[in-house]
This record gives C-alpha cells, sequence and structure tokens, in this order.
C-alpha cells in the first residue's frame, strides 16, 4: 500500500453539471484554459492525481473557491488524447471522496486544491441491507420502464454490488440525476444516508418513468387510428393520382366554383357564396363542417332567386280551368278571378293572401291547385297542422347541428321557382309552445311589406317571397290570430247542398272512382235516387270526402264482381246499397211530427255542416233555479238564462202566471247529450221552447228557427245561414225562421232550394213566438193591438 | 481456467489491474505479471492462504523537462492484482524476479527447491 497522505495538494478541475464518484471512469473534454493547465500539471505528476470538483453554478468561467462546492473527488487520469490544440480528453477514474481545504490560483493559471481525503464510516447492518435490497428492487424497475431492451446483465450487475456505497453511485451515474442530487449522494454522510437518497431518487424516478410510459401508451393508441386513417388517406390519393383522377374533393369544390360562377345570383348573394365557398376550401373534407358548408352552398344555388314562371294570364282560359276542376263555388271562383284581372292589369301589384276557410272535404286544398294551373304557376304545399316550432317555418341556424332551412324555403326550393303558389295548410290549427309562435313567425312571411326580404334563419340571406302568391286554409277562423286573420282575404267555402253533391258525384266523382277501380261507365250504373241516399243516409258531411269513399267502395265491389267473371253491366238501384254498403249508418234527424210543450226545433252549425236540434225543457215542480245539461258552452247557457229572463219580464203579454217562476225549477236539455255544443245562435229557440214550457202551448213542428236574442227581445244575426238551412231541409223542415238581418244570406242558397223553402224574418222575438206558436198569436196581437 | 481469472468486481475498481499469465508445472506455479516501468521497491507481493496479491504504484518517472503529454495511454497510479490458486499455498515457497519489466513469481508446493 501507498502511504496516505492525509493532506495533499493537487492540481483541481472544476466540473460543469457533472460529478465524479469514486470507483466510476468519467470521460470529460477540458477546454477551458485554467482547466487545461490543471491538467497539464495534473499529466506532469508521477501519478496523474488530479482533484474534481462541481461548479455550484455552471455559467461561472471563472470559479472560485467560494463558487464550488466543498466536497470533491480525487481521480486519476487514465488516459488522454488531445483531438486539437484547445482541447484535451481525459478519462479519469473516482480515487476517493475528499473535502477541499483550501482552493487557490497558483502562479501557473489552475487552481491548486489542499485536500484531505473523506471517506464514509464503514456502516452495515440491516437497515444498510434492507435499504439496498429496496434499491435495487427499485432500480430494477427503474430499468424495466426506462429501457425494457436492457441487457439482464444491468441488473445482475446490480444486485452482484456487493459495496451498498458504490451501487449508488452507479445507479447515480446511469440516472442522471440533476447536480445538486449528486452532490447530495456525494456528500452523504453514511452509507445509510447514500441509500436513503438513492431510494428516494429512485421512487421518484419510477413514478415519473410510470407516468411517461402510461402517457405514451395512450398517445399511442390515438395516434394509430390517426395514422391509420392519415395513411389510408394517402395511399387513396396516391391512387387516384395513378389513375389521373384529380383529387375528388378538389374536384367537387371546383364543379361548386363553376357552378357558382354559372349560376344567376344577386349581388349581395354571390358576394356571399363565395366567402362560404373560400371558407369551405379551407376546411378539410373529413370535418363534420365541410359538409354543412357544401349543403348549405348547395341550397344556396338550387333557391331559384331570379327564376320565376310566367304568368298565362287569360283570365278566360282561367275561368274554363277552374270550372272544370270545381263545380259551384261561384263566388269564390269570381273572388279568384278578379285577383287574376289585377295581376294582367298590373303585373307588380301585391298579390293578395287569400284564406280559404270551410268545413273539411269542400275542396280547399283542390282549389288550390286549380289557382296555380290556371296561373301557369307551380304549386307547392306545405301543412302547418299541429307546427309548434317556429323554426320549422324559418329554419334553424347554421351553427346547430342538423340545421335545415324552414318549410318555406324548403318549398320554395322545390318549387323551382320564386313566384309559386304556396299553399299553407290548416292555418287554423297551428300550434304553440315555448319554441316560439310559428303563427308570429307566418306574420313576416305573409306581409308583403316584409317578406320581400324574408330572412331564413339557416340561409341568413334574403330572399324575396313577395312575389309568390300565399293562399291559406282553415276550417274555422275562431283560432286563427287576429293579426294574421288581418293580413288575409276571407273566402268561405260553405258546405255542399245535396244537389250540388249530387251533381260533383256525378261531374268529378264517380268517373274518378271507376277510373281507379278500372272500369267504365257503361259497366257500372249510379242512378240519381240512389246517390241521393248514398248522399243522405250513408254520409253526413259538407264536404265529400265520405260520399267519395262510399262510391269507392261501391266501384270495387263491382270490380271484383267483374273480375270474377260476372261481365254483365249493372246499375244500381237505392235498394242495393243496404246489401252492399251494410245498414244505414245515419238516421235522419226527421222532423218531429208532434212536438210536446216545452220543445223547439233549432238549428245548428257544426264543422260538418248543419243539423237540426231539438231543445226540450219541462218544468220541475217545488223545484229551484235553472238545470242545463247536453254539454252547452257558456255562451249557450247565458242565452238560456236571457231567454228565461225575457220570458219572466214578458209574463203578462205572453200569459204566463209569474209564480210559475218562483214555484218551479226547469230543466233545459239539448240532444245529442254527448256533443259539446256552443254559440249565440240558439238563443230564439230557446225562447220558444221555455214559453212553450210556461205557457202550456206546444210550438209548430214544421217550423225550424235560428238566431240570438237579447235582453229586451231583438233577434240578432247569425252565421251559417247556408249550413243550417240545408240541415233543416234535409230533415224535411220547409218553414224556418231566421233574423231579418240575415236575409241577404240566402243568396248563397241553390235556387232550387230557395224556392222550396219558406223563410219568415224576424227582427223581434214576438215575431218568432207569433210564428212559431200559433196558438199564442191570437194573444199577442192582443197585447199589441 | 475460468478458475484463475477473477471477477472484475472482487477487485478494487479504482486501481488498474496489470495483465498476468499463469503457468502450471511439475512442481507448482509460475505467475507472470506486466508491470512495466514500475519500479521493483513500488511493488508488494502478498500471499494469502490461496492467493497471491501483487500491488504498487506505477509513477510516470521516465519524463523530460518541458515534454508535455500529447496522448497517455499507459496507466498509472496504483494497482492491484490478486490470483487465486487452488489448493492451499501454506507451505510452498516464493521466488520473484523482476526482468525486462516482467515479475515472475515461482510457486513451490513440496519442500525441494528445482532451480
Amino acid at each position: 500500500m501507498t502511504e496516505q497522505l492525509s493532506v495533499q495538494v493537487l492540481p483541481a478541475l472544476p466540473l460543469k453539471n457533472t460529478l465524479l464518484f469514486p470507483n466510476l471512469l468519467l470521460p470529460l473534454s477540458v477546454g477551458r484554459p485554467s482547466s487545461l493547465a490543471a491538467v497539464q500539471a495534473a499529466l506532469a505528476t508521477e501519478e496523474k492525481e488530479i482533484i474534481l470538483i462541481a461548479q455550484k453554478d455552471s455559467s461561472v468561467e471563472n470559479p472560485a473557491q467560494t463558487d464550488l462546492y466543498t466536497v470533491g473527488t480525487k481521480a486519476v487520469i487514465r488516459k488522454m488524447s488531445r483531438p486539437n490544440d484547445s482541447i484535451i480528453e481525459v478519462l479519469v477514474m473516482g480515487v476517493e471522496r475528499v473535502v477541499v481545504l483550501k482552493l487557490e490560483t497558483g502562479q501557473a493559471g489552475y487552481l491548486e486544491a489542499r485536500v484531505t481525503p473523506s471517506p464514509l464510516p464503514h456502516d452495515t447492518g440491516a437497515e444498510v441491507e434492507a435499504l439496498q435490497g429496496a434499491v435495487i428492487e427499485l432500480a430494477t424497475r427503474a430499468i424495466e420502464l426506462a429501457q425494457p431492451q436492457a441487457p439482464p446483465e444491468l441488473s445482475r450487475m446490480l444486485t452482484g454490488n456487493e459495496d451498498p456505497l458504490h451501487l449508488t453511485y452507479v445507479l447515480a451515474s446511469i440516472l442522471s440525476l440533476d447536480l445538486a442530487k449528486e452532490q447530495a449522494l456525494l456528500e452523504a454522510q453514511s452509507r445509510v444516508e447514500a441509500l436513503r437518497l438513492m431510494h428516494a431518487y429512485l421512487s421518484h424516478e419510477v413514478q415519473v418513468l410510470e407516468l411517461k410510459s402510461k402517457i405514451a401508451n395512450s398517445a399511442r393508441s390515438e395516434m394509430s387510428k390517426e395514422q391509420r386513417d392519415y395513411m389510408l388517406r394517402q395511399q387513396m390519393r396516391a391512387i387516384q393520382q395513378e389513375l389521373g383522377d384529380k383529387n375528388s374533393d378538389q374536384a367537387e369544390l371546383d364543379m361548386l366554383r363553376e357552378q357558382i360562377e354559372k349560376a344567376d345570383l344577386p349581388d349581395e348573394v354571390r358576394k356571399e357564396v363565395m366567402r362560404e365557398l373560400g371558407r369551405l376550401e379551407k376546411i378539410p373534407a373529413a370535418s363534420p363542417e365541410h359538409n354543412v358548408l357544401r349543403s348549405y352552398l348547395e341550397l344556396v344555388l338550387e333557391l331559384p332567386w331570379k327564376t320565376a314562371t310566367e304568368d298565362k294570364l287569360d283570365i278566360g282560359n282561367a275561368r274554363r280551368i277552374l270550372d272544370e276542376d270545381h263545380y259551384a263555388l261561384k263566388e269564390v271562383k269570381e273572388r279568384i278571378l278578379e285577383h287574376l284581372g289585377v295581376l294582367k292589369m298590373n303585373p307588380s301589384a301585391k298579390a293578395p293572401i287569400l284564406c280559404l276557410v270551410g268545413p273539411p272535404g269542400v275542396g280547399k286544398t283542390s282549389l288550390g291547385q286549380s289557382i296555380a294551373r290556371a296561373l301557369g304557376r307551380s304549386f307547392e304545399r306545405l301543412s302547418l297542422g299541429g307546427l309548434h316550432d317556429e323554426a320549422e317555418l324559418r329554419g334553424h341556424r347554421r351553427t346547430y347541428i342538423g340545421a335545415m332551412p324552414g318549410r318555406v324555403i324548403q318549398a320554395i326550393r322545390r318549387a323551382k321557382a320564386n313566384n309559386p303558389v304556396l299553399m299553407l295548410d290548416e292555418v287554423d290549427k297551428l300550434g304553440r309552445d315555448y319554441r316560439g309562435d310559428p303563427a308570429a313567425a307566418l306574420l313576416e312571411i305573409l306581409d308583403p311589406e316584409q317578406n320581400k326580404n324574408f330572412r331564413d334563419n339557416y340561409l341568413d340571406l334574403p330572399f324575396d317571397l313577395s312575389r309568390a302568391l300565399f293562399i291559406t286554409t282553415a276550417n274555422t277562423l275562431d283560432t286563427i290570430p287576429r293579426p294574421l286573420l288581418d293580413r288575409m282575404e276571407i273566402l268561405r267555402l260553405q258546405g255542399y247542398s245535396e244537389e250540388e253533391k249530387i251533381e260533383i258525384a256525378r261531374r268529378y266523382l264517380i268517373p274518378r272512382q271507376l277510373k281507379e277501380s278500372g272500369l267504365t261507365a257503361e259497366q257500372v250504373t249510379l242512378l240519381e235516387e240512389t246517390l241521393q241516399k248514398l248522399i243522405s243516409s250513408y254520409t253526413r258531411e259538407a264536404g265529400l270526402r265520405r260520399l267519395e269513399r262510399a262510391i269507392g267502395r261501391l266501384t270495387r265491389k263491382f270490380a271484383l264482381r267483374f273480375a270474377e267473371g260476372n261481365t254483365a253491366a249493372v246499375t244500381i238501384a237505392p235498394g242495393d246499397l243496404a246489401e252492399m254498403l251494410g245498414p244505414e249508418p245515419f238516421t235522419q234527424e226527421k222532423m218531429r211530427r208532434k212536438l210536446p210543450v216545452g220543445v223547439a226545433t233549432g238549428l245548428a252549425w257544426t264543422e260538418t255542416g248543419g243539423d237540426v236540434l231539438y231543445i226540450e225543457g219541462t218544468l220541475l215542480p217545488d223545484g229551484k233555479g235553472l238545470t242545463l245539461t247536453g254539454q252547452l258552452g257558456e255562451v249557450m247557457q247565458e242565452s238560456v238564462k236571457t231567454a228565461q229572463s225575457f220570458a219572466w219580464s214578458h209574463a203578462a203579454e205572453l200569459g204566463i202566471d209569474p209564480k210559475l217562476f218562483k214555484n218551479s225549477g226547469v230543466h233545459i236539455h239539448v240532444p245529442a247529450g254527448a256533443i259539446p255544443k256552443d254559440g249565440p245562435s240558439a238563443g230564439i229557440t230557446m225562447a220558444v221552447a221555455l214559453t212553450s214550457l210556461y205557457t202550456g202551448l206546444p210550438a209548430r213542428s214544421d217550423t225550424a228557427m235560428t238566431g240570438e236574442i237579447t235582453l229586451t227581445g231583438l233577434v240578432l244575426p247569425i252565421g251559417g245561414i247556408k249550413e243550417k238551412v240545408l240541415a233543416a231541409r234535409r230533415a224535411g223542415i220547409r218553414r224556418i225562421v231566421l233574423p231579418q238581418a240575415n236575409q241577404k244570406d240566402l243568396r248563397e242558397l241553390p235556387d232550387k232550394v230557395r224556392e222550396e223553402m219558406e223563410f219568415i224574418f224576424a227582427e223581434r222575438i214576438e215575431e218568432v213566438l207569433e210564428n212559431t206558436i200559433p196558438a199564442l198569436s191570437s194573444r199577442l196581437k192582443l197585447t199589441a193591438a | 481456467m475460468t478458475l484463475f481469472l477473477l471477477s472484475p468486481a472482487r477487485q478494487q475498481p479504482d486501481l488498474w489491474h496489470p495483465a498476468a499469465d499463469v503457468y502450471r508445472t511439475s512442481w507448482g506455479w509460475i505467475l507472470k505479471f506486466d508491470l512495466a516501468g514500475v519500479c521493483l521497491e513500488d511493488i508488494h507481493v502478498h500471499v494469502a492462504r490461496n492467493a497471491v496479491t501483487v500491488s504498487g504504484v506505477r509513477r510516470d518517472r521516465l519524463m523530460e523537462g518541458g515534454a508535455n503529454h500529447y496522448a497517455m495511454e499507459i496507466v498509472y497510479n496504483r494497482f492491484e492484482r490478486t490470483i487465486e490458486l487452488p489448493g492451499t499455498l501454506e507451505h510452498s515457497r516464493l521466488r520473484l524476479d523482476y526482468r525486462d519489466g516482467i515479475l515472475f513469481i515461482r510457486i513451490s508446493l513440496e519442500e525441494t527447491d528445482h532451480d
């Protein structure tokens, strides 16, 4: 053994960012002049010893003692070479830990360190062994994580290392810890401390590595899908290139651009479309946004911004077409023709918004089609029934997923012209909820002042709707919001009379149903009486749908018969109907031959036409108040009270014992009990029924009546005259009492009906009573006189 | 032969280890150590029960004044090499010889001297 000097003076080499542990090799590249001098000096000694000390701050070029740690390593230079003049490369072997006692720059310009060895106590024991085991375990794990392909020798080397200190030093050099940690390890006061430090470093390192590998794993699985897509796309592109195809996306964009350039668009629209096209080109085809934008552009291109059909304004031709398609409806046709006339004289006139109101099946929709045909315009129909979302009409903003233009714009797109006949069906059945009020949106659409610049939320460009002819249909006006109603021109389509129905059936329904069943008029003949029975006993409606269905059923039955080989021509008589269609589903509310006291014949208007209504009243001796049954609405209940009050107040004139009002209750019932009824038009009927009841005189059974009553006995006009008259006639009643003010409405009736019926017009209730309760007339005349 | 070549882990890692040849003879062993440039007085030989250890220091003494190292491959400073041999060496005799930079150690297992 060489003698150990307890204190030595040796050249010192400051190290940046690293240090050397005893018993380990370290290659160094020395470039600083002072360091070069130190290495030269060390090489000039017999034993090639040098002191390596780490710099606290690597940015200091010429460190003094304060810039260096006080614990360093004595090392022997094993090898050296000079790749060029300014650098010396050395391989140093750490020998032992030393404490720097003094450090100063000598005359030769390098640092000289006065050092003394600082060996660690040779501590052993259970704690060291345990720590060593734990460190080896952690280190093995760390190596597995950091380098799964690491040679097994590495971990074997760890376990084979008997000196725990050497083990920690080897690990420290493998782990590339930062300098502060390495220095702390170098300065450890015992093996236990060194092992503890190493254990802490390693557990941190293992955690970091585990996290890293977790991240890497998840990133890898994510990336592999994207990479796969990318690869496939690249391959597709390569194949397309190989085949000489242009990139399909690009080709599509080019096509769009070409279409836009060719399309006849308003300037504002073109500007917007070009901007959107620019955006589209920047969005990758795989992005969902791409499709949204493309379908938007396609919509804009398809819209008829400037395309319009030319109107055929030949009034004679239009009249012919309307008459051809629809029987009767004189007034409605006349109004339509008036509008056509205006359009002809002033093509820029604002088209009126027509509202066809009438019961179902009277031909509102088909009338719209006829108007379009007469005008030579395209026809689009959109049903508003049950629509309760404003966005359905006005569209969704494009930012929403699955956004679509509103129905109006869609209809225009289908029409391929900006002046179609747009039929808004069932405008009275619009819903409304928290999503907005579609009626309010309709206000804008139907206002000629505003719809010039109609902005659909999806389209977000102004579209001129003012050239379209809007026709709305409704069954009733009651549920249409007022402001909407104000914008429309109301055309009422009344129910058809029996004669009209027979005529329509003959002209349109029978030929159509025969054709559908593949029969000819020669093969099947429907007698007029048969049709009459079909209309009165098998259908009850204002329109014609059930009638057409019934005819359809008949023709199909004969089609079957012909198909079975029975080819003889047939004529259907009224008597055959029961056999073919079953028993009559409707028994007519026939005129009651004799009316008991307290019953009067009223007339009601229903959505399916008119009906005869018998109002029945009875006195309840010792009873109290008024009982009403038969699902009477509020207005109807009030008109009963009004009628009762009238009778009470005129008890003397009518010859009624006033005690009756006090001492008995009254029960009024209106059949059919299951059908709700409302309206003021039964007022005079109530008055007649009550008067009959209180006076004990029966009313005439051959007379029906309708009209509103006031407390002072005035008779006010009511609506639905045509339906009511037709209903009375159906029931066999030929005498009707009507309010004086309704006289004008009789024009709506077919001539034949007018001739058949006897109408009595009344201004006051007395006149009604006179004409309905014969026994009372003498009494009234007496008081009047 | 693996028997003779000791794993480096057992040796002091910070020292250099001279190369060695080992010969078997009818009377015992001859060991040769490559110790070029080492002064004889700097060589220590130690015999344990079944191992011979050679240690010492190689000092760079062949220096001309004013010369600077341009390259260095020879390892200086402390060295140590232990050779383990089968069987006990307790009753053997050692003879050292240092010639041309090689240290010879002759180990005679018998009492008799052959040379």
